[in-house]
């Protein structure tokens, strides 16, 4: 065989390779240990304990364990806040330490949480599921949560937590008067009271001195000039600094000083930063017309129509099918025959009487009357009263064209 | 039942036929067992014997090999992240975020797979300049080496592994993604003639958008590590046909030709030898037992410990060093400062350089910076073997005496590559305003 040479290098080599080994193994146990450090283990607990406590050890079971998320298709949100937030829907923790407090249930009767979810009022990072980075601020996070310590951090006048109210007016920023959002309500009432449309175009409309201030809320803020700046480097400052002496921040401007205080300044600052470009599906929206528009004539003939001798059966929705000609009312669809002559046409049609007919209607209106124009006993009297009302009219009007018939004739 | 019979049969239903469902461990005769050993690739992955010398950790530093693991590292933890990724510009970004917080154990995939990336620039480099300060693409004394071409496929993979890293970037569809594509593919549009052309292969389009992401995401993917894989096995395949590492040529050189005992080196069957139960023809061994050890374990276990040890280095890393997540990407805001990746960030501050304001006129820099130098360069590195006209005895020496002028002028080049990306990582702020270390950066406003 053939000679081995002697190898000088297990000796070392095996020691290496064996602190080699260990450190992999210490590799494991801090990858497998950072993974389960995350608190909201902790907080299920807690929350688990105070509902047992509470409500006994039945209801606590029914609490999901594990990450939590509410993910809103339409907004793109996957807000994992009751992962650790898990008594916001639950009774008798209003007064708890959060993130177990429960949630006023007024703001969540408009928008309810499985639709809304969390983040898209209350700001902050919906992905993450730990205390830091889901609240904020975090670098290259730019939507911290809008909660009492920001607004603390930017002395907000009166109310702490007004922040959110610029996320309240991302979808309601067409309406006049916002329930809850007094701040956005008071900066709207300051927009039209001191006519920032003189100078800006604001949601389309309004003069070109100053910018466009449609979606103000979108710039980022290495936009804005701070160099003049003190305090927080912010495009929220700097509206509110901006907004109390234009010229301070920007010497050359034309925009006059409005001796806005300190709230105003802060109301018109949320205000133009909710101007932004926010994907919501129309169904979020409050106040969009959900509906065809009408012509101006018409909406006219509608008026005409409600106001006129027919208005009973517009109002109850007959006209929907029928016309009722002698009163002038014409009807969309034109599906069913004309109510004008309906005494003699039902006779003729079925061989009954209008007041048995209305009182036991067969084919199309027996379905018409089960389920779309319910009418109680009353009201169908109403309604056999003024069929007849109709068809008297319609005998006066024919009368009427009988006698000047023969002219018509004579004239040809 | 037929074909489980056929499946448990012993007999081959046909010659050549293997009659078990499985590959065998049981060869049948010497033969068999035999040509099993000779047809084994992962038993001739390693040479049987090595030169001792090879071994040193002061030699090679074992670069190379730290490489391989870090690709190893990068297609393992690639795998799944290939899974929770989801390559669309709507979802790109989220999907990054969930990895980041919610999956389980994906914020320290993540930053496995991103540090590997890193390190691998780092080693590929160092690999290269241990190389070149060796003179390892250097033929020595063994007759048709081609140690020059495998000098060339490692310069290749070395672009190949730049390349996988930038395309790494654009993923997760961040800022720092979209602006370091914006200002790398800038670059390739100063190229003359063809520039908006090659920016427009590079983007699938004329902005950066969805088929962008795709393109960078199928080459990362797929392409790319595919390349490097092939020409990774074959640089491995060269260095064991060119005679091991370069060190070995040396050491046959320098060492004396000793008569050893007669070995078995002629044989009939292989078995046979081992169990001297055929006829072997005795002759003296060409190599140098003193030089030498097996292979297997010395070679294997400090290939072991290299390995091993990257991995537990890079896993524990990467429990401390957090992912970098930026914002969303915007094409509106450019983030101040706009850095392209940090290996690229030397050419950027020679971009900046030689980007001169005469009154009115700007030279840009671009092309001088992003395209003439590196090209200058990366075909000087190429072609390099050819043009050194050092002694062969020079072949695996640090600093060989006749290669001081050369080792020295590439050592320069190094260095200031060297300066130029630590000066752009860390002593560019906004504006690209130069800023000394212990200077504070103007803070960075933020929107709430």
């Amino acid at each position: 065989m053939e000679r081995r040479t002697d190898s000088p290098y297990p000796k070392l080599d095996r020691p290496v390779l064996a602190v080699v080994g260990l450190l992999l193994i210490a590799s494991t146990i801090l990858f497998a240990w950072s993974d389960r450090r995350h608190d909201w283990r902790w907080y299920q607990a807690e929350f688990r304990k105070m509902v047992a406590e509470k409500y006994g050890a039945e209801k606590a079971k029914t609490l999901p364990a594990g990450t939590q998320q509410i993910w809103i298709k339409d907004l793109g949100n996957a807000d994992r806040c009751i992962t650790c937030h898990q008594g916001i829907l639950w009774k008798g923790f209003e007064k708890a330490d959060h993130p177990f407090r429960t949630h006023p249930p007024e703001p969540l009767k408009a928008h309810p949480v499985e639709k809304y979810g969390c983040t898209s009022c209350h700001g902050g990072q919906g992905f993450s599921i730990d205390l830091e980075t889901a609240h904020g601020p975090v670098p290259h996070w730019e939507e911290p949560l809008l909660g009492q310590r920001l607004g603390e951090d930017y002395s907000l006048v009166d109310d702490k937590k007004a922040l959110l109210q610029m996320n309240c007016n991302v979808c309601h920023r067409y309406d006049r008067e916002t329930k809850g959002a007094d701040f956005i309500n008071h900066a709207k009432r300051l927009v039209n009271a001191k006519g920032c449309r003189a100078c800006h175009v604001i949601n389309g409309r309004g003069g070109t001195i100053g910018p466009d201030l449609t979606w103000e809320g979108d710039k980022a803020a290495e936009q804005f000039d701070m160099t003049r700046l003190s305090g927080q480097r912010t495009a929220f400052a700097w509206h509110v600094a901006h907004l109390k002496e234009p010229k301070a921040l920007a010497p050359d401007t034309v925009m006059p000083n409005f001796n806005f205080g300190t709230k105003d300044a802060q109301s018109l600052a949320m205000l133009v930063m909710s101007w932004r470009h926010a994907p919501v599906p129309v169904e979020f929206r409050p106040g969009v017309a959900r509906t065809d528009p009408q012509t101006a004539d018409e909406i006219a003939e509608e008026q005409r129509m409600k106001t006129g001798p027919g208005a009973w059966f517009v109002k109850t929705g007959c006209f929907v099918c029928h016309n009722i000609s002698s009163l002038g009312v014409k009807s969309p669809a034109q599906i069913g025959p004309d109510l004008s002559n309906a005494v003699e046409d039902v006779q003729s049609r079925f061989g009954r009487t209008l007041d048995d007919f209305l009182q036991s209607p067969t084919g199309t209106m027996s379905v018409v009357l089960s389920r779309q124009i319910v009418l109680t006993p009353e009201e169908k009297l109403v309604a056999i009263q003024k069929v007849r009302e109709a068809y008297a009219e319609y005998q006066r009007q024919r009368a009427q064209a009988a006698k000047a018939a023969p002219v018509a004739a004579r004239a040809r | 039942m037929k074909l489980l019979a056929n499946l448990r049969s012993e007999k081959p239903s046909a010659p050549g036929v293997h009659p078990k469902p499985f590959w065998s461990l049981r060869p049948r005769s010497d033969r068999e067992a035999g040509d099993a050993v000779v047809s084994n690739f992962l038993l001739h992955w390693f040479p049987a014997k090595t030169y001792k010398p090879s071994l040193d950790w002061t030699y090679s530093f074992w670069l190379g090999t730290a490489s391989a693991a870090l690709f190893f590292l990068l297609t393992l933890s690639g795998l799944p992240l290939l899974l929770l990724y989801i390559p669309s510009v709507e979802r790109a970004y989220g999907s990054v975020k969930d990895i980041e917080y919610v999956v389980t154990f994906g914020k320290w995939i993540r930053a496995v797979h991103r540090i590997s990336a890193h390190l691998m620039v780092a080693v590929v480099f160092l690999h290269l300049v241990r190389v070149f300060l060796t003179g390892a693409y250097k033929n020595g004394s063994g007759r048709g080496q081609k140690r020059e071409w495998n000098w060339v496929i490692g310069v290749v993979m070395l672009l190949l592994t730049l390349f996988l890293s930038f395309t790494g970037y654009l993923l997760p569809w961040d800022q720092l993604a979209y602006w370091a594509v914006t200002v790398g593919t800038n670059i390739a549009s100063s190229i003359p003639l063809a520039g908006p052309e090659i920016r427009e292969l590079l983007l699938g389009g004329r902005a950066i958008d969805q088929s962008t992401l795709l393109r960078f995401y199928v080459l990362h993917c797929i392409f790319l590590p595919a390349a490097v894989g092939v020409l990774f096995a074959y640089h491995m395949w060269r260095v064991r046909k060119d005679g091991g590492l370069a060190r070995a040529d040396r050491q046959a050189l320098l060492a004396e030709a000793k008569e050893t005992g007669a070995v078995p080196t002629k044989t009939y069957t292989l078995l046979g030898v081992a169990r001297g139960t055929a006829p072997t023809i005795r002759t003296a061994s060409l190599e140098a037992p003193d030089l030498t050890v097996n292979a297997v374990n010395d070679l294997v276990r400090r290939i072991a410990i290299v390995v091993l040890g990257t991995i537990a280095i890079v896993g524990m890393l990467a429990v401390f060093v957090p992912s970098p997540l930026e914002e969303p990407a915007n094409a509106l805001v450019t983030p101040n400062p706009a850095k392209a990746p940090w290996y690229f960030l030397w050419l950027q501050e020679i971009v900046t350089i030689t980007t001169v304001k005469i009154g009115k006129f700007t030279i840009n820099g671009a092309f001088l910076g992003g395209v003439i130098l590196p090209g200058i360069l990366v075909t000087l590195l190429t072609i390099w073997p050819w043009l050194d006209r050092s002694a062969a005895s020079g072949a695996g020496l640090w600093f060989a005496g006749d290669r001081k002028k050369q080792n020295a002028v590439f050592l320069g080049i190094c260095l200031f590559i060297l300066v130029l990306t630590v000066v752009g990582t860390f002593m560019r702020g906004p504006y690209w305003h130069f800023y000394w270390p212990w200077q504070a950066w103007p803070e960075i406003p933020s929107r709430i």
